[in-house]
């Protein structure tokens, strides 16, 4: 890594609450003012739809379970036990076209997750998703560059861009630690190694110094500023609100 | 040479005046960065738009992405059949995927000229 790499900001955060959580992406896409990665799961588990789902397709979600739309496109997911992460970046520090952008991207988690144990690997070949995905489900139908095991789908990835006036990317990654019961077809982690805090350590070091690599920063613990806290504040509203949620 | 009866802003949208009417729309290259469509969402005839401000917004396989438009005005018409037609953005970029109509207050201090878009994108790849 040269010594002038941009530092990558990098926030490990305690599973939270899902409108809190999709709020401060969303305020971290918007306001972060250097290159951020953060960590964090999801405390209840919830079930996230993409942009552009229909609230009315997931009538059968457990009244239990919390449902919140996100920012980012694709599936719907059951976040139970998983790592997530967002990357909110400027676009110019990933490569021009959206596909490529996922390729250099999961090539890092890729190693990553054989180093731990974990045999995986990025889809190359196969058919490109070309229209609307057939299931509801992020994690039902594996597309081109798509990280899997033997067991299906382990790692849900999607994108939301803006520009303002820089193009800015909010790049959110799920990764399954051990299955969740309302996607029982997914891979997970713990299908090959036993995911024990010592493991969810390793993992986070070993994302971030792999994710620092493949965007060319430095990546270097820190904190949320006040400014981002109550950008994500404000934003927290809209994401609890059932009328955002059922917007479609 | 993309058309130059057109302008066009760095995010890669275009835009087509006639007299006090504007056509918007995005460029080949935007979609070619996209990759493959599945959900347009374009605002309603009627609705206000404003210059440099969101109107819309497309997903691709694997991004949400922001419609910026060139001018400010009313909505006046909506290509309604495009969002179940999202293969005419491949196919056609500067005239049947065209996406609203608006009737035009103001327009962006940003926009540019064929041959400037031209050097914007080359000066991407």
């Amino acid at each position: 890594m040269p010594r002038n790499a941009p530092r990558l900001r990098v926030l490990v955060d305690a599973p939270g609450a899902p409108a809190q959580n999709m709020a401060l992406d969303e305020a971290l896409m918007l306001a972060a003012s250097e290159p951020t990665l953060r960590f964090y799961g999801w405390q209840p588990a919830t079930v996230s739809l993409g942009y552009f789902q229909r609230r009315a397709e997931f009538a059968d979600v457990p009244r239990d379970t919390p449902i919140v739309r996100r920012l980012t496109g694709g599936g719907a997911i059951h976040h139970g036990d998983e790592l997530t992460f967002a990357l909110a970046v400027d676009a110019t520090l990933l490569p021009g076209d959206i596909a490529s952008s996922y390729t250099g991207l999961h090539d890092a988690i890729v190693a990553v997750l054989r180093n731990l144990g974990v045999p995986c690997e990025r889809l190359t070949s196969g058919k490109a998703q070309s229209s609307r995905p057939a299931d509801r489900w992020c994690f039902a139908v594996p597309g081109q560059d798509d990280i899997v095991t033997a067991h299906g789908k382990l790692l849900g990835s999607a994108q939301r861009r803006v520009r303002q006036p820089r193009t800015r990317v909010l790049h959110h990654g799920s990764l399954v630690l051990s299955r969740p019961t309302l996607t029982p077809f997914v891979a997970a982690v713990d299908d090959f190694v036993a995911v024990d805090d010592g493991f969810r350590r390793a993992l986070i070091e070993r994302l971030t110094a792999a994710l620092g690599s493949a965007i060319g920063c430095q990546p270097e613990a820190g904190e949320c500023t006040a400014t981002e806290r109550d950008h994500a504040a404000r934003l927290t509203t809209r994401y609890l609100d059932p009328s955002f949620t059922a917007r479609l | 040479m993309r058309p130059d009866d057109r302008q066009y802003l760095k995010s890669h949208e275009w835009c087509k005046i006639d007299g006090e009417t504007a056509t918007l729309g995005i460029t080949d290259h935007a979609v070619a960065q996209l990759s493959d469509l599945v959900f347009l969402d374009l605002p309603a005839v009627g609705a206000s738009v404003t210059a440099g401000e969101q109107y819309g917004e497309i997903e691709s396989v694997k991004a949400v992405s922001s419609l910026y438009s060139a001018v400010s005005g009313e909505v006046l018409e909506v290509n309604a059949e495009l969002p179940d037609n999202l293969e005419w953005l491949s196919e056609d970029a500067f005239e049947k995927a065209w996406m609203i109509k608006v009737k035009l207050t103001d327009k962006s201090g940003d926009l540019m000229d064929a041959a400037a878009y031209e050097e914007t994108v080359k000066a991407e790849q």
